[in-house]
């Protein structure tokens, strides 16, 4: 049985934590505001602003930032400011006991799908992929992706529709959400953070990456057998992908479909999640449905 | 001291001055482990490229070397194919491999490139007939999958070393160094006793482990996490190298070969070559390879050394993967001997 973290309130606090890059304190001020302005209090940890060569700070203090926000029963909801990477080093220092027994939501995305993983296969905690706080800056913070995250935050049951794209697989389907940075997925494989895809809705997208390792990936994705008991699977934006000087000669699309066009569940190309503005909150652990038609994709929390 | 006095102080001691020696050494063989027939004059190594492409040109320094070696060198049509960054496509590349490793005439198989492909094919290679009769399979780099995935299945090794892109067109103005990396292949393929001794460097950790040498190419040894192929290294003794990736992914791969238990219980650990990519401005991760390594090992109490020619440079030794190895770091200095 998968535990949902209790929703957020008019009045309840936000934390917002860097448990891996560095993040100037002024590239959260629109979030903090933003936050706030949907009627959160917010508190910041040590690590928002601060900053030891590329990461919010060294390994024990981003550590400790991090379980305090965990332990402390004044916070509802924890927010990444944002990923980059360092997630994983201090993944199995984090003492999560207090947390199992209060759980909250815990929201962001890429580095942090280390988190979404390890919380889902360890202890069944839903989690929040979602934009993290640089992405409400630009006078995006109006956007609809922006403000899908505060429907989750406080319960609203999403309901996604976006646009077919010609490479899906048709068909129809439930199962529990997971995912998320294509890298991290492979990269967990076989640690204690490791998840089960079976009977699962799939989502994945990726960013800065050559297609070939993308392909790489994606085969060992396959061959570990994450691609075989899937109930769908939804491909997600591929931001700035980099090709070989010798061209790998297939878009990251194709080299996809390829992987998966002998299976029978429904598989969705281009949907809204991703590094880029387009980036719908998906609730990792948490049941949907996918709805995948000619010229009509829908994502449906149940 | 400075780097390049250490890699000028890597000696391969095999010493024989004739190439194929009359007695092939094979002690101590491992009940379970089939280590293929050594070389003999006369005999037939076949190239082909599961991997990336590569032209006949660049193939003929390698064919004319191990030609003055002694032995007769095939190659098929993947030499030279193209399908893009590909040598053909996924059907021609297994239908190389699968014929050479088939072919009862070929003994060795030397693969033309590394590059990228050797995943999209290993799961589709029958392994059968090669397993009956094992035959030395060398390369390195995407390589790596073949190593992996045929020693922990099948118990045979293979030779982790230059393949044909590497050898270079003109002996007579090549390096002391390059000249001595591509004879390792030669040492290796007539089963020369094979020893490799390096200066002590301060960042090393002292001790003695023996065990089979497992190893290769970092970011395909992650890759093979989870799947048929999956490197398994508990009491052995592991090698790594990698090029052309941020710092920051070096760490993040180490991360994941520590969590998924790979560095707990090996007998030694050796460091090769990391050619790392340099961090972008304002992105710097501010740790060395030393550091990022030591940090992952540190509560453990094998050997390690660093700075082992083994990798995407020059100094790329060849090296018996699955075959039982004595490490030995003091501050006297490092020695790798295969006594399989």
């Amino acid at each position: 049985m998968i535990t949902i973290p209790p929703y957020l309130k008019p009045g309840n606090t936000i934390g917002i934590v860097c448990p891996a890059g560095y993040m100037p304190f002024e590239k959260a001020q629109t979030c903090i505001e933003t936050l706030t302005a949907w009627g959160f209090k917010v508190v910041v940890g040590k690590t928002l602003g601060n900053q030891f060569n590329y990461f919010s700070g060294t390994d024990q203090e981003r550590c400790d930032d991090l379980q305090r926000m965990l332990d402390d029963d004044q916070i509802d909801a924890i927010l990444c400011g944002r990923g980059g990477y360092g997630t994983g080093r201090i993944i199995d220092q984090l003492d999560f006991s207090k947390f199992k027994k209060h759980p909250k939501w815990i929201i962001g995305f890429s580095d942090i799908t280390v988190l979404h993983c390890h919380l889902f296969s360890n202890f069944k905690i839903a989690s929040m992929h979602a934009p993290m706080a640089a992405a409400f800056n630009d006078g995006e913070f109006k956007n609809q992706y922006i403000q899908s995250l505060h429907g989750a935050l406080i319960g609203k049951k999403a309901d996604y529709k976006t646009s077919g794209n010609i490479l899906d697989q048709p068909g129809k389907t439930k199962g529990i959400l997971v995912g998320g940075n294509l890298s991290l997925l492979a990269n967990v494989i076989a640690t204690p953070s490791d998840i089960s895809t079976k009977n699962k809705i799939l989502f994945i997208e990726e960013i800065g990456e050559y297609i070939y390792s993308v392909d790489r990936m994606m085969y060992q994705l396959k061959r570990s057998g994450k691609l075989h008991d899937l109930n769908g699977l939804i491909i997600g934006g591929f931001t700035d992908m980099k090709d070989t000087t010798i061209p790998f000669g297939q878009t990251i699309e194709h080299v996809i479909k390829d992987l998966v066009k002998d299976y029978n569940y429904p598989v969705s190309f281009g949907f809204p999640v991703s590094h880029d503005k387009e980036n719908y909150a998906l609730k990792v652990g948490v049941d949907y449905s996918l709805k995948v038609e000619k010229d009509l994709v829908e994502l449906k929390e149940l | 001291m400075n780097r390049k006095d250490f890699l000028s102080a890597v000696i391969p001691l095999a010493t024989a001055t004739t190439a194929f020696p009359k007695t092939i050494i094979s002690n101590k063989k491992n009940s379970s482990k089939k280590i293929p027939p050594y070389l003999n004059k006369g005999d037939l190594v076949g190239i082909t490229c599961p991997s990336g492409h590569i032209s006949m040109e660049e193939c003929t320094a390698a064919i004319n070397k191990m030609k003055e070696w002694g032995f007769e060198v095939i190659t098929d049509d993947t030499v030279g194919a193209k399908d893009f960054t590909f040598a053909g496509t996924d059907a021609q590349r297994i239908s190389g491999f699968q014929k050479m490793i088939d072919d009862p005439k070929i003994n060795a198989i030397m693969l033309g490139r590394g590059g990228y492909g050797a995943v999209r094919i290993i799961d589709k290679i029958d392994f059968t007939k090669f397993n009956k009769n094992p035959k030395w399979i060398i390369g390195f780099s995407d390589a790596t999958v073949f190593h992996c995935h045929i020693n922990h299945n099948f118990g045979i090794p293979t030779i982790h070393s230059k393949m044909c892109n590497s050898f270079p067109d003109d002996f007579s103005t090549a390096t002391q160094s390059q000249i001595e990396t591509i004879d390792s292949i030669r040492q290796c393929l007539v089963g020369e006793k094979m020893k490799y001794e390096r200066l002590p460097i301060a960042e090393n950790r002292a001790g003695k482990g023996i065990g089979d040498l497992v190893g290769g190419n970092l970011s395909i040894i992650q890759m093979m996490d989870g799947s048929a192929s999956n490197l398994h290294t508990e009491g052995k003794i592991l090698f790594i190298e990698d090029v052309g990736e941020y710092a920051y992914k070096i760490d993040g791969m180490l991360w994941n070969l520590k969590r998924s238990n790979k560095l707990s219980k090996l007998k030694g650990l050796v460091v090769g070559e990391f050619r790392i990519k340099p961090d972008d401005a304002g992105e710097e991760f501010g740790k060395t390879i030393y550091e990022i390594v030591m940090e992952k090992v540190q509560e453990y109490h094998y050997p390690v050394c660093f700075d082992f020619p083994v990798g995407h440079v020059r100094e790329n030794y060849a090296l018996k993967c699955g075959m039982k190895h004595e490490l030995t770091v003091s501050d006297k200095g490092t020695i790798l001997e295969c006594i399989d």
